[in-house]
């Protein structure tokens, strides 16, 4: 064996440079297996990855036009990072002028001490505009520039500061159609949903998802960073415009009739698309969290939908439509009106107790006699009837795409609490409740020859770039087209022959008022009512169905006094917001 | 001193006039070059690969973070769009509207004022159309050119396949 001394100097180059790479891949064996490579290797596994909550933006909602009802804004959340905190009083000070706070509680807040694994970062505020982060940020910029890192505790210093974007539901039409929208409890980041209207009843749709992930911290991995699809948009069949009309005349409405509450609802009985929904009282959609103080015991959210009423004689447009399709009687079907009918051993009186003489059924409907339609009812036969009120969806919900419907049950023949004279007493609209979009799906049938339509405020929906249109649901066909024609030619002459409020110069109108007596402690009390008003036009193509209810009016307690010129004022806006010409326009121009 | 030349004979090549074996004999260090030389030239085509990996792993980090800034920042944009959208909304809210409305001496149209006027083939205002309907399907053009795609085999496959199908064209 050569000793080193006989070994050339290529040799000895060449064993150190191996002794070299020994030691290199000896030292790379041992990085990767000594107790410290376990402990950064269980390290790694648990901190590789951050566990981050991934949530989709929730979706929009608009209007049939596209005009956003709901969307969604930048605020941002504040909090400070204790390790970080150079000035607690200077953080305290500046949160207290720009964002409002309590000086005291953010001053606790920031002087907290740094625990590592603790106390590490507090959140100070939250939906903060990004006007006031501006503000914020300039300051902290400015305190940098004259005390960086905090070094010197005397001088102003916003470090340990941070804050963290996010979305805020907003409503930018505040109020607007409130009632059918619904909200969004967004103060509750975690466990935020929706409540009421269409924010409610497509909660699930709107929210999109939400789950936690794994976010690897690892940059070779960091391909596959999971993302939210944003949660489906809304159009609604609501028409901006018209529900902005629609609210402004029942306010006005409501204050001039001096009544309680007022709904009315105006929609295409064609399809059943719901035009405008409005109801009082009404709430400011961004500050949901009055809605309790809003909504007390008994005022439901949305009273077209969520409270039913006795409905009173626009309830008899139904009973005529049974009879007429039953072949029961003819417009010109005589009755002789005596002021009072004995059903079931009980009398039934007009709403006048006057006694009107010979009558037809159109003039029955004009002077709504409740003698009449009681007597058309026992016509019919209590079978008949019901079975047509069954058909017409009464004491069924409409299943409309809102949340919270409500409806009440109906008494009929065989049912413990059904008596012979409520088939009088409902013939008139007594003794039954409904809410008006009930009434309303009822008489589309009137209005669309026959075929009823479900009412639907969901016009489309958008998802993973798609957009989904609903269609028409007819749910039934409760009358022939015939008698749909000739009802609705009855409605017309007696409101022609009435000289209604509810008339429209230069259009054709049918409708019809209702007033019921509201039950106080049992006892109906004549003082008391429910004025209401159900009507349509024009009526050769009806293209609106409108449903007006003031719920007890102080100025008159009469349907046809104080609901049928709001009936008149809404279709005058109607009419234009629609782009309907008058009768004699659109007869020249489809002449043309 | 007489010089013959035969021009019928083939020069022998130099390397035929070498005794390799009695080169290395004499100069024992050209086996030791020999071996220092492979060595050298094995630890080049290992310092390549491993700078080659080297440059390729930085380049995936790099390309790694930038996926998770593009991510960040476009978390921020869709905030920045959520928002700019909400503003949009407000400053033509139907209230605000009306307001400008009536600034702008616009007043209520009734139907008494209203002039309608028959235009051939206009059918009415549409209701919102905001996204294709469902059996509309978009065409997306790949992002990223296949050749930052491809790896090295994929473009040689490529490419032989495409002469072999040009040739089987031609032929």
């Amino acid at each position: 064996m050569k000793s080193l001394k006989n070994l050339s100097r290529p040799q000895i180059l060449g064993i150190v440079l191996t002794l070299f790479a020994g030691l290199i891949v000896f030292q790379m064996i041992s990085i990767q297996s000594n107790a410290h490579a376990k402990n950064l290797n269980q390290w790694a596994q648990n901190y590789g990855y951050q566990v981050s909550t991934i949530q989709s933006e929730r979706g929009y909602i608009y209007d049939r036009w596209g005009n956003l009802l709901a969307g969604n804004k930048e605020v941002y959340e504040l909090g400070v990072e204790l390790q970080y905190v150079a000035n607690p009083a200077t953080i305290a000070t500046t949160l207290a002028s720009i964002v409002g706070s309590d000086y005291a509680t953010i001053l606790a807040e920031a002087s907290q001490p740094y625990v590592e694994g603790k106390s590490v970062y507090v959140t100070l505020a939250d939906f903060v505009d990004s006007s006031k982060i501006a503000q914020i940020d300039k300051l902290k910029n400015d305190y940098n520039k004259s005390n960086l890192y905090g070094e010197n505790s005397k001088l102003p210093s916003l470090l340990g500061l941070v804050w963290t974007a996010h979305l805020q539901r907003i409503y930018p039409e505040n109020d607007l159609a409130s009632n059918v929208i619904g909200f969004y409890s967004y103060l509750d980041r975690d466990k935020g949903r929706g409540y009421y209207g269409v924010e409610e009843k497509y909660n699930d749709l709107l929210a999109g998802t939400k789950e936690q992930v794994l976010i690897p911290l690892d940059p070779y991995d960091l391909q596959t960073i999971p993302t939210a699809p944003a949660g489906a948009s809304l159009i609604l069949t609501i028409d901006r415009e018209i529900q902005r009309s629609t609210e402004s005349i029942l306010d006005k409405a409501v204050k001039s009739t001096g009544a309680v509450n007022g709904t009315i609802v105006v929609m295409n009985p064609r399809n059943g698309e719901i035009l405008a929904m409005a109801s009082t009282p009404r709430m400011n959609l961004n500050e949901y969290w009055n809605s309790s103080k809003i909504y007390t015991t008994g005022i439901p959210f949305n009273k077209a939908i969520s409270q039913v009423y006795e409905p009173g004689s626009v309830f008899k447009i139904l009973t005529m439509a049974a009879a007429l399709d039953t072949n029961t009687v003819t417009p010109d079907t005589g009755f002789t009106d005596t002021g009072v009918i004995t059903v079931g051993g009980w009398n039934i009186y007009n709403w006048d107790r006057g006694a009107w003489g010979p009558q037809t059924m159109v003039t029955c409907l004009q002077h709504s006699l409740n003698v009449c339609l009681s007597w058309v009812a026992t016509q019919v036969g209590s079978t008949k009837f019901y079975e047509y009120l069954d058909r017409f969806g009464i004491g069924h919900r409409t299943n409309i795409d809102l949340a919270g419907e409500e409806v009440y049950p109906l008494s009929e023949p065989g049912d413990p609490m059904w008596y012979e004279v409520n088939l009088a007493t409902n013939s008139f609209g007594q003794g039954v409740a409904v809410t008006p979009v009930q009434m309303l799906m009822a008489a589309s049938a009137i209005a669309n020859d026959g075929k009823m339509v479900a009412p639907h405020v969901l016009k489309a929906y958008i998802q993973d770039g798609k957009q989904y249109n609903t269609n028409t649901q007819i749910v039934g066909m409760p009358i022939t087209a015939t008698t749909a024609h000739t009802l609705t030619n009855m409605l017309y002459t007696s409101l022609q022959q009435e000289s209604s409020d509810a008339l429209v110069e230069g259009y054709s109108v049918a409708g019809k008022t209702g007033t019921a007596e509201i039950a106080v402690n049992g006892e109906y009390s004549s003082n008391l009512t429910n004025a209401s008003f159900i009507g349509w036009g024009p009526t050769d193509n009806p293209q609106f169905m409108v449903y007006i209810w003031l719920e007890k009016p102080a100025s008159s307690i009469w349907g046809s006094v104080v609901a049928a010129p709001v009936f008149s004022e809404e279709v005058k806006q109607l009419v234009v917001l629609m782009n309907i010409p008058p009768d004699s326009v659109r007869a020249s121009l489809q002449g043309k | 001193m007489t010089e013959t030349r035969n021009t019928s004979r083939r020069p022998t090549p130099f390397w035929k006039k070498i005794n390799l074996p009695q080169a290395f004999k004499q100069a024992p260090w050209r086996s030791q070059i020999q071996l220092v030389g492979l060595f050298l030239l094995g630890l080049v085509v290992v310092l390549l690969v491993a700078g080659i990996y080297l440059t390729i792993s930085g380049q995936a980090a790099e390309a790694g973070l930038d996926t998770y800034n593009l991510a960040y920042e476009r978390r921020s944009l869709e905030r920045s769009i959520a928002d700019y959208k909400a503003q949009l909304a407000q400053i033509s809210s139907s209230a605000v509207m009306e307001e400008r409305a009536k600034s702008m001496g616009f007043s209520e149209a009734n139907p008494d004022n209203v002039i309608y006027v028959s235009v051939p083939g206009y059918t009415g205002r549409q209701t919102a159309i905001l996204a294709p309907p469902p059996g509309i399907t978009q065409t997306q053009g790949a992002v990223v050119k296949t050749e930052y795609r491809d790896s090295l085999w994929d473009w040689l496959f490529q490419g032989i396949n495409r002469l072999s199908s040009s040739v089987r064209g031609n032929s």
